[in-house]
């Protein structure tokens, strides 16, 4: 048993319930003081419910909190602040438009109504000293990168005064030089005697940089152990509850003929900056060619433009020699292009409609579902069904809207629904993002029977790990352009991740 | 403390109980202020029900007043579902009672009558029409929001009849009125009830309205690529679906709903053009296109109950000398109510106790 005095935190039986699901399950956690303490689990494990309890947005159904022998009572963020429990969130909490000090001092009630910037500009740099980092008060938070971005986020919470710091998944916006930066920032502060709880399903990082592990499955604690005593085999049955495949079987390349071509496409983001700068790139059919790169260095809008829904200023696109440059999506799907794209409820699917009507998108103009002006809902259900069954989605029911389908589910149907449609190039954009291990085996073994089909795949992720076990060479994107494109089965991470970094140009 | 959990679903029970009463919530906080108005809110409500339901001939009168918001609100209904938000019914009510008037005041005076009133229908439609098409295209081309393009285009609509009304359509016979000439019989829209009755044949255009609108919105392609652009522009973009297309045919068939309603009111009801052709159905059928959830059939109810409250209003005027502002506030008290319950349909509302240890 651990004595009291050590422990910064303690979270007892801790219960929180969303309609239809306890998302905690009588979770029991303890923090020590100055140990990095990860929270591994699966999507939908709760440790992001969990860590919420903490930060104030939930409020627990059942259980208790103390903080250093005090029982708290944790309404919203503010309460958690002023015990000194600071969250940086996947998604991060920062105005764009406003520099690092004024997105520092935002929500502090200490300031008066005037704000003194040179003091505030001080403290900055004095804490990004302590850790060994660099960071431009005075800059505008939209010109800084991801990883400072989000050392403005740690900043923003040692300015409030935490002593316990919450990151959600900090590593998926980082490469992989970024993360060790981040690890060493971690083990200074653990140093300082500060408390950190990492969240993370990545088990090597995992196993690296933490102290002890909390496992959830499903909502339930499935123990704690201390890192030093346990193999990464161990905690990934510990979170799945079954062994894990670590390697994929797939046979060995058929390359065929080349299906994708992009040459010097250029075009500009939402924002009016160049998001693609004259890249090219060549896909062939039986091959999968993954893209590798740090979130926004123009992977989504290479995937729009080839899909039709962004304009290209420069360039031109072929598919199977067809010139397909500006092509509207319909153009696109006729020549059999398809499309997975990232944002699942945003793009692919229609969240308020149901199964059926997602079922039906990609085929309600043709025969048996069009009857005139008018569609057939009888062959459209019967349609979904087929796909229900062969892609085994589980579907409570048919006429609910899709979006209280499982994240899995809802992939596995878009999944159905493009490749019903026999496509000659599959483009995959992050194809497993937020899914279950189950789903997402499901999801990467669909995209090589599609490869071993004959289909050109073009799969951008920033999951390297994914792209290393998937795909069969690798393009590493770097502002807009491919720095370079390399065999995946004789990849070398560290070179992956400076060219990702923009540290090194092309590489054979 | 007050907590609100999100519902998966909504029990059928809540959706039928929940509205009613908020109703019955409305009438009461409605009840309150009339108090203080000094005058009891009981006879009030009694002179309402006797006012739009108690006689044959108020019924009618009350149906007078739904015609229009239930043509205006089917069309309402299908654009909205395509998130086009048109609050410019108003302006479309308006060209479209300028547009078929034109043939009643101006057109040859022998033309047989079902040919004329039928004419005068289209015409009324395609200039409803013609002015919800000019917000869609300026959103579709130029992205100009359409919510304050259809509000603004309602005042335009309103000065161009001002225009004709103290101008060219003025009848010289008005003594300076602003009043066009009343209609010749062949152009007046046959009512259907013995006078005195107002009660027109527009009802079986809105009934039949709202069951087309219902059938695009569930049974026809059109329908569900509209259902899909409201719900996810950009899904519906990368399916193939036209978004300009799309939106102006709705923008048309919405606006040509309006202008129906316009001439039919307008031929029908009045007789006359006049400055004064109770435009404001084009807000109010917007308030029933919500409430009904944006489901013309149920718009059709929606619009007898407000056309009730407003049929009502007149005559707790006259009987009982109560300003008719006090109409307003029970229509808005009863609003409020239907808004607030929506809260509870949607959301589970529990009362949570302090953590205990």
């Amino acid at each position: 048993m651990e004595g009291q005095e050590q422990l910064m935190l303690v979270m007892n039986n801790i219960t929180k319930r969303f309609p239809g699901i306890v998302a905690n399950n009588h979770v029991n956690f303890a923090l020590r003081k100055g140990e990095i303490h990860a929270l591994l689990g699966e999507n939908g494990a709760g440790k992001s419910t969990l860590m919420n309890v903490l930060d104030g947005i939930y409020y627990p159904d059942e259980g208790e909190i103390v903080i250093e022998g005090n029982r708290v009572d944790l309404r919203s963020p503010l309460d958690s602040m002023k015990h000194g429990i600071g969250m940086i969130h996947q998604h991060f909490m920062l105005v764009d438009s406003l520099s690092v000090i004024e997105n520092v001092i935002l929500g502090l009630e200490s300031q008066g109504f005037y704000i003194d910037k040179k003091s505030v500009a001080g403290r900055i740099k004095a804490i990004a000293t302590k850790y060994n980092f660099r960071v431009d008060p005075y800059a505008k938070i939209w010109q800084l990168s991801v990883g400072e971005q989000q050392r403005v986020e740690i900043i923003k919470t040692l300015f409030k005064g935490a002593r316990i710091l919450i990151l959600d998944e900090p590593t998926s916006v980082l490469t992989p030089q970024e993360s060790e930066e981040l690890f060493g920032i971690l083990r200074e502060m653990k140093s300082e005697g500060k408390s950190i709880i990492f969240i993370s399903h990545k088990l090597g990082e995992v196993m690296s940089v933490s102290d002890r592990v909390t496992v959830l499955r499903k909502g339930r604690l499935m123990g704690t152990v201390d890192t030093a005593s346990i193999t990464e085999r161990e905690l990934a049955k510990m979170m799945i509850g079954r062994d894990v495949l670590f390697r994929l079987e797939r046979g060995d390349i058929e390359q065929g003929r080349e299906i994708l071509r992009v040459e010097e496409a250029q075009t500009y983001n939402d924002r009016g900056i160049m998001a693609l700068d004259k890249l090219s790139i060549v896909v062939h059919g039986g091959e999968i060619m993954g893209v590798a790169g740090v979130a926004g260095n123009g992977q989504v809008e290479l995937a729009e433009c080839i899909t039709g829904l962004r304009h290209l200023v420069g360039g031109h696109i072929t598919v199977e020699g067809i010139d397909v440059t500006n092509a509207t999506p319909c153009t696109l799907v006729s020549v059999g292009v398809n499309y997975i794209p990232a944002d699942r409820l945003g793009v692919g699917l229609v969240p308020n409609l149901s199964t059926v009507e997602n079922a039906m998108l990609r085929k309600y103009k043709q025969k048996p579902m069009r009857r005139g002006t008018f569609i057939d809902y009888g062959a459209a259900c019967a349609y979904a069904d087929g796909l229900i069954e062969k892609f085994d989605i589980a579907v409570p029911l048919k006429n609910a809207p899709v979006k209280v389908l499982s994240g899995g589910n809802m992939q596995k149907l878009l999944l159905a629904r493009e490749i019903d449609e026999n496509p000659r190039l599959l483009i995959a954009e992050h194809p497993t993002r937020g899914l279950d291990v189950g789903a997402t085996e499901f999801v990467r073994k669909t995209l090589l029977e599609q490869r071993d089909h004959g289909v050109a795949v073009l799969l951008i992720s920033e999951d390297l790990d994914e792209i290393l076990m998937v795909a069969d060479r690798i393009a590493v994107m770097y502002e807009g352009r491919i720095v370079g494109i390399v065999d995946a089965h004789h990849a070398d991470i560290a070179q992956i991740g400076l060219m990702m970094a923009g540290a090194v140009g092309a590489k054979t | 403390m007050l907590r609100f959990e999100k519902r998966d679903k909504t029990p059928v029970r809540l959706r039928v109980l929940v509205p009613i009463c908020s109703v019955l919530l409305g009438l009461f906080v409605g009840s309150v202020v009339m108090l203080f108005a000094r005058v009891n809110p009981l006879r009030v409500y009694e002179a309402v029900v006797k006012g739009a339901f108690g006689s044959a001939y108020t019924f009618s009168e009350t149906l007078v007043i739904a015609v229009p918001l239930i043509l205006i609100s089917a069309g309402l209904c299908l654009v909205y579902r395509m998130k086009f938000f048109n609050i410019g019914a108003k302006g479309q009510y308006i060209m479209g009672a300028i547009c078929g008037s034109y043939l009643a005041l101006f057109g040859p005076a022998t033309m047989p009558r079902p040919l004329l009133l039928t004419l005068m229908m289209v015409l009324g439609t395609v200039g409803g029409a013609l002015w919800a098409i000019i917000p869609a295209l300026l959103k579709a081309y130029w992205n100009v929001n359409e919510v304050i393009a259809t509000l603004l285009l309602n005042y335009i609509a309103s000065y161009i009849l001002w225009y004709l009304m103290y101008g060219t359509w003025r009848d010289q016979r008005s003594h300076g009125f602003p009043l066009s000439k009343s209609f010749a019989l062949n152009a007046q829209l046959p009512r259907i009830l013995p006078a005195p009755s107002r009660l027109h044949i527009g009802l079986f255009f809105g009934l039949a309205a709202a069951g087309i609108v219902w059938i695009i919105i569930r049974k026809t392609r059109f329908g569900y690529e509209g259902r899909v652009l409201g719900e996810n522009e950009r899904a519906a973009r990368y399916a193939g679906i036209n978004v300009f297309k799309t939106i102006i045919i709705a923008a048309a068939i919405s606006g040509g709903l309006a202008g129906l309603a316009g001439i039919a009111h307008t031929s029908a009801v009045l007789r006359i053009l006049q400055l004064e052709i109770n435009s404001d159905y084009g807000y109010t059928a917007i308030i029933a296109a919500w409430l009904a959830g944006l489901d013309p059939l149920v718009a059709v109810g929606v619009s007898v109950l407000l056309a009730a409250l407003e049929a009502g209003g007149y005559q707790i005027q006259i009987v009982m000398r109560v300003p008719f502002g006090i109409v307003g506030v029970i229509e808005s008290a009863i609003l409020f109510c239907l808004l607030a319950g929506e809260i509870v349909t949607h959301y589970r509302i529990s009362l949570t106790r302090r953590l205990t240890a």
